[in-house]
């Protein structure tokens, strides 16, 4: 009696992450319907505090190692990891919110409410090496997100964002399920090693299974933005709220990384599989840094420049992928996490009631006006350029010697090279904030403290991690040791 | 001293003094720019001062690098590991010593942001002194990469009219070929580790392990991209002249005296030791661009309108020669060349500083629109004078002797290529002194009267590197001397070339089941 009633409250234990988020997002959008005060920062508390008693479980169940319902939801280090940094990135976007919503005309309670849902199916997401259960978490950051993206209900862009991310993600998730439905009826399992183990011995890859994967494989890369099915993001990036932006350009990167390592990791290590896939992620990923930083080249607007340069990243973080390098993976999300947001909420700063300045031309002179605004960002595009001694550089350093290491030489070179594009244009803004006077000069409400806080905990990370992310190397390190 | 010197973590407080100070700086409001003008200075100052300790306590005789700190940082060979050898200390002294004349230089160019602008030339000096200092692969890189930023601020806010053009400009080219060293260090990271198991970056480490001949060349070429540009090697080179006369002046002088050094140190410290066999192979080719450089450089120098660009070509054609003395890869000319490098950079450093003086007055840099300015500025005159002289290796200045060096270095190792580097002594007393004929005599061209002499300010960043050009000219020995013992051990390990290992496979098709015990990530 008492070893089930244990047993119940490890499951618990085990499900309260997600359970605190769920919670957090059933009171925040209730309450958001019922409430009668104008004042809706409250909402933003409530599911701060959501994320933190997520935050806390995550801790407290690092050393544990726990599988339930059958192996189908896992909380191994890895898992773990990432739900961390998604509480991270949740956390930063809610703090963001909280005088953005109300400049903006945004509810409050509907942004947190869905944020918080689509953290849940980020946290199920990565805590699975089930077909099934990744769907499951896939869907329900897919809804909560299409909604997220059409937030500012009044603005075109944003409702065009949200049309263009539903429409284009429920195709993606329609090749998902049919993706899987060939890899079940090949292999007989949903698990992530199925078809491996069937194929080992095999004289070789079951061609459904193969076209099965090839379809799960462009499923995930929609939503990691991978070329060449990234059309969708410059536009959803552009057209979200800011604080949404961050999110988007983050978690559902990250998750679907996740997921992409869970299954390739090993399944790379096989020769008869790696011979096709190794070389079809390889050329997506060259396609995705050049399309996001030539592209990038071009932009009028440094929201849209930030999205071309997500893109960009997503093809670095795919090298990582491709070389099996699990620990620069996750070190390099952690880096971008933070020079990532930190650019945009920079750009969330630079608003004033009911409008933002996102074009290039607002930044000029900058420097000047703004100095601290102007420094922080000026660090943030350093890194995401990759210039040392910053996180960037260092995350660049991990994943593209990890290529090298593993044999992947000419994707390492195409790799910098593509970084050497990029430079070009984070520089251009460096340009337009210190070397260009302004002439339409943009006024901002500078009395944001929360976003100052982010902007702050960003920069510290930023300069932190490329100087010394001892620690968190060894933690990670020593969290993918094991199992993968 | 030495007492002194071997408590102190001596070589990271010179490396990051300067840093501090400009953490420092940022906390000064921006409205008091006397005060920042000066904490910036004292700061600099402090930090030359403790390099004339690091130059007293060195005692160079083992070639070994002395004042040696090592702590681990981010693990796997990638160490904070810093020393100075005979190779560096020179460099790293030069650095410490231009660093406070150019910030003294700019106290009435630079009117406009003025906490900024210190702040970015002391953080510059923390990037350059770190790149001659690192004895880890990565932490050179580091320094490497890092001081791009501040020169990229330094041209881009305080430079001429077309100064974002130029910025990009060099930054793109010292970029492009530093990420392809970038990819090179990590051939080279797998490579070691493939070979013994272990993981380092340590710069003596990499340079004890053989390397397979095709795997040098690859590895030999991606590095000496990096210095080519960095040099700038011909046909590198044409960042140079737009980023020189678009930067301010005590930009131009920090990028002239010490920035191009690093390519040359980066062969004589990297490329060079870490792939001698290729080195060898490469000499020839690289010689004769060297060449190319020091006639194409001199040339372009005689025919050029504004002074500044005609100092910045004799850059090109004084850093071939070095070049030139570098791949002759024996004792005289490897001394010769360090002490060139000295040189050049005291002596350009002194002549950008020079037309400093004059844009200050005149607001123009044109050749054309001077004339007889020495009957005006007759201490100017002969400041420049000295500056010119010591470039054109007057004998009695420093350049002599650096020349003289270099020169029967090379004559030892080819002769034909001497006699074409020598045209370097006959073009640059061309250049230099047909400029300054038409700046300092002729009729005088001063409607405005706005040519005073150098006031006391000037004097003080003029008059101690013109000390020490003499200086250097006549008591050689005080620095050789220093020099003799690392160049000696850098001459020695090219002469032994042990048989390339040829079981190593090169990075490129591992066999998916070779791995390595070390890999603890997975």
């Amino acid at each position: 009696m008492s070893g089930s009633w244990s047993a119940s409250v490890t499951t618990f234990l085990a499900l309260a992450p997600l359970l605190a988020v769920v919670a957090g997002a059933l009171v925040v959008l209730l309450a958001e319907a019922f409430m009668r005060r104008a004042n809706r920062e409250p909402l933003g508390y409530v599911a701060a505090l959501a994320l933190l008693a997520a935050g806390f479980f995550t801790v407290r169940s690092w050393d544990q190692d726990l599988t339930y319902f059958g192996g189908r939801l896992l909380l191994d280090r890895f898992a773990l990891l990432l739900i961390a940094l998604f509480v991270v990135i949740g956390l930063a976007v809610v703090l963001m919110s909280l005088e953005y919503a109300a400049r903006q005309g945004l509810k409050l309670g509907e942004l947190c409410g869905l944020l918080l849902l689509a953290v849940a199916g980020l946290m199920i997401m990565v805590s699975s090496t089930d077909w099934l259960v990744v769907f499951l978490g896939l869907e329900v950051l897919s809804v909560a997100s299409y909604a997220l993206a059409g937030l500012k209900r009044t603005d075109r862009s944003s409702s065009e964002a949200a049309a263009k991310y539903f429409l284009m993600g429920s195709f993606a998730g329609a090749f998902f399920v049919f993706g899987l439905a060939l890899v079940f009826g090949a292999t007989g399992g949903l698990g992530f090693s199925a078809f491996l183990g069937n194929g080992t011995s095999g004289p070789a890859l079951a061609t459904a299974a193969s076209v099965g994967l090839g379809l799960i494989l462009a499923a995930l890369g929609f939503k990691i933005a991978i070329a060449p099915f990234h059309m969708w993001a410059p536009d959803v990036y552009e057209g979200a709220p800011t604080p949404v932006t961050v999110f988007l350009t983050f978690g559902p990167k990250a998750a679907g990384l996740a997921v992409l390592f869970r299954l390739l990791a090993p399944a790379l290590k096989d020769g008869r599989f790696a011979a096709v896939f190794s070389p079809a992620l390889s050329i997506m990923a060259v396609l995705t840094m050049f399309a996001g930083n030539l592209a990038a080249l071009r932009q009028k607007s440094l929201k849209r420049m930030l999205a071309y340069s997500s893109i960009a990243h997503s093809g670095y973080l795919l090298v990582a992928i491709v070389s099996g390098d699990g620990p620069s993976l996750v070190f390099y999300l952690v880096a971008y996490l933070f020079m990532n947001a930190g650019a945009f909420s920079v750009l969330a700063a630079m608003s004033g009631p009911g409008v933002e300045y996102t074009a290039l031309d607002d930044f000029a002179g900058l420097g000047r006006r703004y100095p601290w605004l102007a420094a922080g960002l000026s660090v943030f595009l350093l890194s995401l350029a990759g210039f040392p001694p910053t996180a960037g550089f260092l995350a660049k350093f991990y994943v593209f010697s990890g290529a090298v290491r593993e044999g992947h030489f000419a994707l390492a070179v195409a790799a910098v090279l593509a970084s050497l594009v990029s430079v070009a244009y984070y520089l251009k803004v460096i340009v337009i904030m210190y070397m260009k006077e302004g002439e339409g000069e943009v006024a901002i409400e500078a009395e944001n403290p929360a976003l100052y806080l982010v902007l702050f905990l960003c920069l510290f990370g930023t300069v932190q991690l490329g100087l010394w992310p001892g620690n968190l190397l060894a933690l990670i390190r020593q969290a993918l040791s094991t199992g993968f | 001293m030495t007492a002194i010197a071997a408590n102190l973590p001596l070589t990271s407080i010179i490396t990051f003094l300067p840093l501090a100070g400009a953490l420092l700086l940022v906390f000064f409001r921006g409205e008091s720019v006397r005060a920042v003008r000066t904490a910036a200075l004292a700061v600099s100052l402090l930090s030359f001062a403790l390099s004339l300790v690091l130059f007293f306590g060195f005692d160079g005789r083992t070639g070994v690098p002395e004042f040696v700190e090592r702590a681990s940082w981010l693990g796997r060979g990638i160490d904070y590991h810093v020393g100075v050898d005979g190779i560096s200390l020179f460099l790293v002294l030069l650095t410490a010593f231009l660093t406070p004349l150019a910030l003294l230089s700019s106290w009435r160019a630079v009117t406009d942001r003025v906490k900024e602008f210190s702040f970015f030339v002391l953080v510059l000096e923390t990037g350059m002194i770190g790149v001659f200092v690192s004895l880890n692969l990565f932490l050179f890189y580091v320094f490497w990469e890092a001081m791009l930023v501040p020169m990229y601020f330094l041209i881009g806010i305080w430079g001429g009219r077309r100064r974002v053009y130029a910025t990009m400009k060099f930054v793109l080219f010292t970029m492009f070929g530093s990420l392809i060293m970038l990819v090179g260090i990590f051939v080279l990271y797998s490579a070691y580790h493939r070979a013994t198991g272990g993981f380092s970056l340590a710069i003596s480490d990499l340079a004890g392990t053989v390397l397979p001949p095709h795997l040098q060349t690859w590895l030999f070429l991606a590095f000496g991209l990096a210095f080519a540009v960095k040099i700038p090697l011909f046909p590198l080179h044409t960042w140079l002249p737009d980023a020189h006369v678009e930067a301010p002046t005590a930009g131009s002088v920090l990028l002239a005296a010490v920035l191009l050094k690093m390519g040359a140190y980066g062969f004589l410290r990297l490329g060079i030791p870490l792939f001698p066999e290729a080195a060898a192979a490469f000499s020839p080719a690289l010689s004769v661009l060297a060449v190319i450089g020091i006639i194409y450089g001199g040339l372009m120098a005689l025919v050029q309108k504004d002074m500044k660009s005609l100092v910045a070509y004799s850059s090109v054609s004084h850093m071939g020669l070095i070049m030139l003395a570098v791949f002759s890869l024996n004792f005289e000319a490897t001394e010769g060349a360090l002490y060139q490098m000295l040189n050049h950079g005291l002596s350009t450093g002194a002549l950008f500083l020079c037309v400093g003086v004059l844009y200050e007055r005149t607001h123009t840099r044109l050749i054309k629109d001077y004339g007889g300015a020495a009957a005006r500025m007759p201490v100017f005159a002969a400041l420049l004078l000295a500056a010119m002289l010591s470039s054109a290796g007057l004998p009695g200045l420093n350049g002599f002797v650096g020349e003289i060096l270099c020169l029967f270095g090379i004559f030892a190792s080819n002769k034909v290529l001497a006699a074409l580097g020598v045209s370097t002594v006959i073009l640059s007393a061309a250049y230099l002194l047909w400029l300054y004929r038409r700046v300092m005599h002729g009729p005088l061209r001063d409607p405005d009267g706005r040519l005073r002499d150098v006031d006391r300010r000037e004097l003080a960043y003029l008059v101690p590197i013109v000390v020490l050009i003499v200086f250097m000219g006549l008591f050689p020995g005080t620095i050789l001397r220093k020099m003799d013992g690392s160049v000696a051990r850098y001459v020695e390990s090219l002469k032994i070339k042990p048989k390339a290992a040829s079981s190593w496979a090169i990075p490129g098709q591992p066999a998916r089941a070779e791995r390595h015990v070390g890999e603890l990530e997975r």
